[in-house]
């Protein structure tokens, strides 16, 4: 009799990528239209990661929010699984209730495992204006949740109307926001995060001292430079790029 | 009583050239005490001796332990009933912090003695043994300066801590940090008797370095002859392997099975193999279980353990059924549809997915089972066999 024998299940860990995806009036057109195809583009390039990787298997949701907040399934399903369905912009930017309704989620009786069973997850928010309701309270009850305090937060911010204040004070990090002026700009900063994300936050931690959310950040930041139209948190301010979603 | 320990190198360590910064210890003494003892060394570079404070930990905590048993712990705790405390800022939370209590005092001073003891042998470490030209690769400037101003040595040496100490009359159980503490009583049903922090998660934990260190001890006891028959400590590397306490247990259940079957000795050299597999597959962290049972005991309840894990797979297999009943059930909706949707077509694909996943699952379950009942026919239950027919009965098909 092995120690290890049919009878002991050794699971693999589950990594959680979750998009919140602005899906306001403003979004209409090439913007949304942009994210549909790139969220749709890079899912089989996360389950490649996923069937690649003993440490852990990925799964992703998607929550869309404009005047109400909506999951596109009831629970994260493997990126293999994943069928993209597009999502229609219109509407205000409820960016409030969707830090609520993510809250919700990530709890064990919501999307989340056992904390033993899983990696922190990876959230990343687009978003291309700001808030229409009261985000303070939602991100501030999301931001007591121990699930997303641990998690690598990534925010993309579609044009310069996007407000990058309430962006990084979601993030928790100015570096992890980063501005996109264009739509290739934009399908490729999301294929970008979402890939590094995943590559990072499924991986064991060796015993470095970086945290995911930091490593993910470096990695983007590099492949922004050669990406034209995209941001890094530092050049936001004298931004080179002129938005164009034409 | 007898016990177990081992630790060894995760798998990430071995890659990274890290040494192992577990530490297990476990000791029967001879007037039939036992103790076991889990440290987890922090992987991270500033606690770049963690290992070492691993070690100095349970050493400290051994002696501690011991004086506290052979001093108070008799007139202490013999005949309280099983008792757990949270940490301080819990017990304030719940309103039942009692400091006037003889036992929360005397639980507080043995923390206290063993903080302040492995805060001095960090102390008497860290002056006979200067940093190294190699500790410094790698170190931020400010580490290394105050390393060698003798400040925040503690964090460098920082660990968690687990243990588990048993007397005839009574036993005890406390931590800091995370790992897991299992207990299995006489009905082969397995418990974790110190209560749980909430702030051990994920990649996070109290520990013995922290500057309140003192107010993030939780602890048990119980003096009134109810000690479980095993009692297993593991390191967070065994927990993160598992993902449930169940399937944690359900290990646990194959380690003492084996015990009753072929012995000590040859239960720890498979320990000794499986656990550096484990962390190949599992977490790839540094694995430790340390471990105080009571060989007859475990040997007269293998069986029911046997019954524990078979209830397991049973319920398995039926949550496994109910998700091929709702993917059916879809799957018949969906096919009267004249028309169907682009939304129909999706729900129609994540049905069958569904469906395929779970009877693949059910029938690993079933032959899980099969070899569980054969098993337990080899303890000679068989005036069971209407029971076992049920358990067979959750087989849906």
């Amino acid at each position: 009799m092995s120690l290890l024998d049919e009878q002991v299940s050794v699971p693999r860990r589950t990594m959680t990528l979750f998009f919140l995806i602005d899906t306001s009036g403003s979004m209409e057109g090439n913007k949304i239209g942009a994210v549909n195809d790139a969220v749709a583009n890079v899912l089989p390039m996360l389950d490649e990661i996923s069937a690649e990787n003993p440490d852990a298997e990925i799964k992703v949701a998607a929550l869309e929010f404009s005047s109400g907040v909506n999951w596109l399934y009831s629970e994260p399903k493997l990126a293999s699984d994943f069928v993209w369905q597009d999502v229609k912009a219109g509407g205000l930017t409820s960016l409030g209730a969707a830090c609520v309704e993510l809250s919700t989620k990530l709890s064990r009786s919501g999307y989340m495992q056992s904390a033993s069973g899983s990696f922190a997850p990876a959230i990343i928010l687009l978003s291309d204006g700001g808030p229409t309701d009261d985000y303070e309270s939602g991100l501030s009850k999301l931001k007591s949740n121990n699930w997303f305090k641990a998690a690598i937060k990534i925010a993309i911010a579609i044009g310069d109307d996007a407000d990058k204040d309430v962006l990084k004070q979601f993030s928790g990090n100015s570096e992890a926001v980063f501005t996109v002026h264009n739509i290739d700009a934009l399908k490729q900063i999301i294929r970008v995060v979402a890939v590094t994300s995943s590559q990072i936050g499924s991986k064991s931690s060796t015993a470095g001292d970086t945290t995911k959310q930091d490593q993910v950040i470096e990695e983007v930041r590099d492949a922004v430079e050669n990406i034209q139209g995209a941001e890094a948190a530092t050049a936001v301010d004298s931004s080179s790029y002129d938005d164009d979603w034409d | 009583m007898d016990s177990l320990n081992f630790s060894c190198q995760g798998e990430s360590h071995i890659a990274a050239g890290k040494v192992c910064q577990d530490y297990s210890y476990s000791k029967v003494y001879k007037n039939g005490n036992a103790t076991a003892i889990v440290c987890d060394g922090h992987g991270g570079k500033r606690y770049f001796r963690s290992d070492i404070g691993a070690k100095i930990a349970a050493e400290v905590t051994e002696r501690k332990v011991k004086t506290f048993i052979d001093e108070v712990g008799l007139s202490l705790l013999k005949n309280k009933p099983f008792t757990q405390h949270g940490t301080i800022s819990e017990q304030i939370t719940n309103q039942d912090f009692d400091k006037t209590s003889d036992i929360e005092r005397a639980f507080r001073q043995l923390f206290g003695s063993i903080i302040y003891e492995w805060n001095a042998e960090v102390l008497a470490h860290a002056t006979h043994n200067p940093i190294s030209e190699l500790e410094k690769e790698g170190l931020e400037e400010r580490w290394i300066k105050e390393f060698e101003a003798n400040i925040n040595l503690e964090k460098v040496y920082g660990c968690t801590l687990i243990v588990y100490a048993y007397t005839p009359e009574f036993w005890l159980a406390f931590q800091i940090g995370d790992g897991k503490c299992f207990a299995c009583d006489s009905s082969g049903n397995w418990s974790e008797p110190i209560p749980w922090d909430e702030r051990c998660f994920l990649n996070k934990t109290t520990s013995i370095c922290d500057s309140g260190a003192i107010d993030e001890f939780r602890y048990c006891y119980e003096g009134n002859g109810q000690s479980p028959i095993a009692v297993i400590l593991g390191s967070d590397g065994i927990d993160d392997s598992f993902g449930s306490e169940e399937n944690q247990a359900n290990f646990y259940v194959q380690i003492l099975k084996s015990i009753a079957k072929s012995g000590l000795d040859a239960t720890l050299s498979e320990v000794e193999t499986t656990l550096p597999q484990l962390s190949k597959i599992g977490s790839q962290d540094d694995m430790s279980i340390a471990m105080i049972y009571d060989s007859d005991k475990v040997k007269s309840t293998t069986s029911k353990m046997i019954k524990w894990q078979i209830g397991n797979v049973n319920r398995a297999i039926t949550e496994e059924s109910i998700k091929i009943e709702k993917a059916n059930k879809i799957q018949q909706s969906l096919e009267s549809v004249e028309h169907p949707t682009r939304q129909n077509m999706i729900d129609l694909q994540y049905a069958n997915a569904d469906e395929k996943r779970a009877i693949e699952a059910r029938t690993k379950l079933q032959g899980r089972l099969d070899a569980l009942l054969m098993e337990l026919g080899d303890y000679g239950f068989t005036e069971d066999n209407s029971d076992l027919e049920n358990d067979k009965g959750a087989k849906v098909g």
